[in-house]
């Protein structure tokens, strides 16, 4: 598989993840790439997820998401 | 035409071209025809106790026909009297007196003998000294060079020193056979430098005869490492030129050298923050009346540029250098292969297919004609096919449309901190 291949795999899933009202709440980055935790409270109560993105680009997009979201917050920006 | 002339920590020169310290400003005779052929400045060959010479003392490191791609020298300072030298340096003051003439001193790490040289020196009329803590080879053995200038607090004192007895600019040259120039830098700038220049000479052994196996060059039958110049050492010294440059403790003006040899290699110099620039290598190489295209392509760019002096485009890019950290990982940049200038050598599938990331694929269209073609979702944007293409414009680097707004290393890593346990503990 092309590693843009790989990429929009792991992409795939962080936006769906993202779409059904998830939130990242923890991030481990080790030799292997990056476990990321997501959570949502919905109706069958706390639900979790973890992925582990192993491509560059898939660690990349999650974590601009991340940084816009929070800039994105911040009222002096 | 825009006006060349410059004034580097109040030494003033008709233009930025300078020969730097070495053969070519051995003796009155060449300085005068430096400066015919429209050198704006020299700093005079390393004055200091004179010294011996061996044979032989040059060799050059060829490349792909290119006879002196780096250049290697085990010469030492004057091996003249200090007395023969300052007569020729007054001489040539009086006959240029528009033009720089700086001093070039080397001496043992001791006040008495800094003060010494700096009075006689400065009694023929110099414009500036330049401290030579950067000579790697011979002096560095002696205590001088570059094994003073290896030392942050040898080069503070002896700046300092010169400093006490000193009523021209003073000028620190600095070693690049050290790990961080800044530190150096800082040194001298906390000794009370005027200006700085680099690079000095990397330490280097132009190599080994396959057939005798002496080293090249060697001196009856033995060698010892030198000094690395000419083109091959500019991009080190426009790096340290640059690091110099955007640090905020280093606020003096800075002469450049390393591998300068022709107008471009001078703007590039001054966009990163050189005041003016000195050349040697070139020189040797090619003789003195290289200035003259040197002048002509510096004034013609200006002059296209609509820039009045040369001096508005020193530092100019020196914001754009910062650190890796700094650098937005969501531009994104491809390559695209225009298919009707691509002569089919296949040197850039080769290159991407062997050493970088496979995105280059060769195809037959329905003529059977071949072609070449990037995929771009797999391209990293890394340059190599450009790089190895040997057509002008075959290959192009694409800037695409950023899917995300930019965010660098530095920023990436302060977001996640939050999200981190063990970052967060320690936040607490």
């Amino acid at each position: 598989m092309s590693a843009s291949q790989e990429y929009f795999e792991e992409k795939e899933k962080i936006d769906f993840l993202f779409y059904r009202g998830f939130r990242v709440t923890r991030v481990t980055e080790n030799l292997d790439g990056a476990a990321v935790e997501f959570e949502r409270t919905g109706a069958a109560g706390q639900e979790k997820e973890v992925l582990h993105l192993q491509t560059a680009d898939a660690r990349k997009y999650f974590s601009s998401i991340l940084f816009h979201q929070q800039r994105n917050l911040t009222p002096a920006e | 035409m825009a006006d060349l002339r410059i004034n580097l920590a109040g030494i003033e020169s008709p233009n930025p071209y300078w020969l730097a310290s070495a053969p070519p400003t051995n003796s009155g005779y060449q300085v005068q025809r430096a400066f015919e052929a429209g050198w704006g400045g020299a700093v005079w060959k390393t004055l200091g106790e004179p010294i011996i010479n061996t044979t032989a003392r040059f060799a050059a490191v060829g490349f792909n026909g290119k006879k002196v791609a780096g250049f290697n020298n085990i010469e030492l300072i004057t091996d003249r009297p200090l007395e023969v030298n300052l007569k020729e340096i007054y001489e040539t003051k009086k006959r240029f007196p528009n033009h720089a003439i700086i001093a070039s001193l080397m001496v043992e790490p001791n006040r008495e003998k800094w003060h010494e040289i700096v009075k006689r020196v400065e009694d023929v009329g110099v414009d500036g000294l330049e401290l030579n803590f950067g000579c790697p080879h011979g002096m560095a053995e002696r205590g001088m060079g570059a094994a003073s200038g290896q030392q942050p607090d040898l080069v503070e004192a002896q700046t300092m020193w010169v400093k006490e007895a000193a009523k021209t600019p003073v000028i620190v040259k600095l070693t690049p056979n050290i790990t961080d120039i800044t530190v150096t830098a800082r040194a001298a700038v906390q000794g009370g430098a005027d200006a700085i220049s680099m690079i000095n000479t990397i330490n280097s052994l132009a190599g080994v005869d396959i057939d005798t196996w002496n080293t090249i060059p060697h001196v009856a039958g033995k060698g010892a490492h030198g000094g690395y110049c000419g083109p091959a050492v500019k991009p080190i010294a426009l790096n340290m030129v640059a690091e110099c440059a955007r640090n905020p403790h280093i606020n003096v003006p800075i002469s450049g050298i390393g591998g300068i040899s022709a107008w471009r290699d001078a703007v590039e110099f001054m966009l990163m923050g050189a005041g003016g620039v000195q050349v040697c290598t070139a020189a040797m190489h090619h003789g003195f009346s290289i200035v003259e295209d040197m002048i002509d392509g510096l004034s013609n760019y200006l002059d296209e540029k609509g820039i009045s002096s040369v001096q508005e485009i020193i530092g100019k890019s020196v914001e754009r250098y910062s650190d890796w950290g700094n650098l937005d990982l969501n531009y994104r940049i491809v390559a695209r292969i225009n298919n009707d200038v691509c002569i089919n050598c296949n040197k850039c599938h080769i290159a991407c297919e062997d050493t970088s990331h496979q995105c280059i694929d060769m195809l037959t269209d329905p003529n059977g004609q071949k072609y070449l073609e990037v995929r771009e979702d797999d391209c990293v944007g890394c340059n190599l096919c450009s790089i190895v293409c040997p057509e002008d414009g075959a290959i192009d680097m694409i800037e695409l449309p950023q899917e995300q707004p930019p965010m660098t290393w530095n920023e990436r890593q302060a977001v996640l901190a939050g999200y981190k346990d063990n970052e967060r503990e320690a936040a607490k």
